[in-house]
């Protein structure tokens, strides 16, 4: 258990940094989230964020790496999965599973791989 | 891969999606296998059948309505068939119309045709 | 034959692991292979640490490390343990804890797969 300093508020989560309580997040603790990751959020983190809370909200699941690379193909008007990927990873290099994850504010992948 | 070198694995849901998590932690595998490139099945039995109704609200119970994963299962988790068994559908009342997704609707038999061509069965 | 074990039921509540041990037990007396037992749903307190039944009363956990001692492989689902609280701290042996790919690899590899 650890704790984020938010808007002189504590915000709790777990060692590796997720949020405990979904219901805590919002753009700007996403802002917080992302300064734990040294990402810089732009417009094109954005995209995904809500992307990938609209799928979690309507779905209940988080998105396999594959329905998130078809995205970024059609928002991002690229050729093929190579670039998509590369788009990907130059947002989050530390990866999307992990990084998009925990600044959307979604749960920890169970990690069951 | 080829199709030949593929493993059928065959999740039979038999339970209804409330009163235990199995169906949960069913659908929490199935999403997980998707990932490894095998060939999984997906079928409907006895109350199982339940899981895929239209209409699902569970706000009051806390915990999380999977009915809407169903539709998504083919297309985003690479599960390659959603089979419902006819005589479940019919003994609890229900039909096609009351589905929350498209699947294939298999009578008795040729479900116990395709169990017989799966490696493995893992019932939940 | 290579047979692979899925336990889906917690200890004493249910017969389940009971009846997957005595199988077990007689198909490799048989001279089957158990590929390995994963344990998910509520068979993942099958394996946790601080079981203490009456002395008087069969231990499934110690007979499962038995099991474990003879050669066979026991996995503990991650996700289903962490959300009852098996995890490495209660865990038999924390090696044991992996993830539901390995419930697929058994799938793979085990003529059969056998669910209790």
């Amino acid at each position: 258990m650890a704790e984020l300093d938010y808007n002189g508020k504590k915000i709790q989560t777990d060692d590796e940094g997720y949020l405990q309580n979904l219901g805590d997040w919002d753009k700007g603790l996403a802002e917080a989230l992302a300064k734990t990751e040294n990402v810089e959020l732009t417009e094109k983190h954005w995209k995904l964020i809500e992307w990938i809370r609209n799928y979690f909200q309507q779905f209940q699941v988080a998105p396999a790496i594959k329905s998130l690379t078809k995205e970024v193909m059609t928002l991002e008007n690229l050729p093929d999965k190579k670039e998509a990927n590369k788009f990907i990873y130059e947002l989050f290099p530390e990866g999307p599973a992990k990084q998009l994850a925990k600044i959307a504010g979604l749960p920890k992948p169970t990690g069951c791989v | 891969m080829s199709e030949q070198e593929k493993t059928k694995v065959m999740f039979v849901c038999r339970t209804a999606p409330y009163g235990t998590v199995y169906e949960q932690e069913a659908i929490e595998a199935m999403v997980m296998f998707g990932a490894y490139e095998q060939d999984i099945s997906v079928s409907f039995i006895g109350d199982g059948v339940f899981s895929l109704k239209k209409g699902q609200d569970t706000s009051l119970l806390g915990k999380k309505n999977f009915s809407m994963t169903y539709p998504i299962l083919i297309d985003d988790f690479e599960i390659s068939h959603i089979y419902v068994e006819k005589e479940s559908l019919e003994e609890r009342g229900m039909g096609v119309e009351d589905l929350i997704t498209e699947v294939e609707i298999v009578d008795r038999n040729s479900l116990k045709q395709k169990m017989n061509e799966m490696k493995a069965l893992l019932p939940f | 034959m290579k047979l692979g074990v899925l336990i889906k039921e917690g200890p004493y509540m249910h017969q389940a692991m009971d009846t997957a041990y005595n199988f077990i037990v007689a198909a490799m007396e048989s001279g089957h292979e158990i590929t390995g037992i994963f344990f998910y749903n509520d068979g993942v307190y099958n394996r946790c640490s601080t079981l203490e039944p009456p002395r008087d009363e069969r231990n499934i956990m110690k007979l499962l490390s038995e099991l474990e001692l003879k050669g066979v492989r026991l996995i503990v689902c991650v996700a289903a343990g962490k959300r009852r609280g098996i995890v490495n701290q209660t865990v038999c042996k924390v090696e044991e804890i992996s993830g539901l790919g390995q419930l697929l690899e058994l799938c793979i590899t085990s003529d059969r797969m056998i669910t209790f």
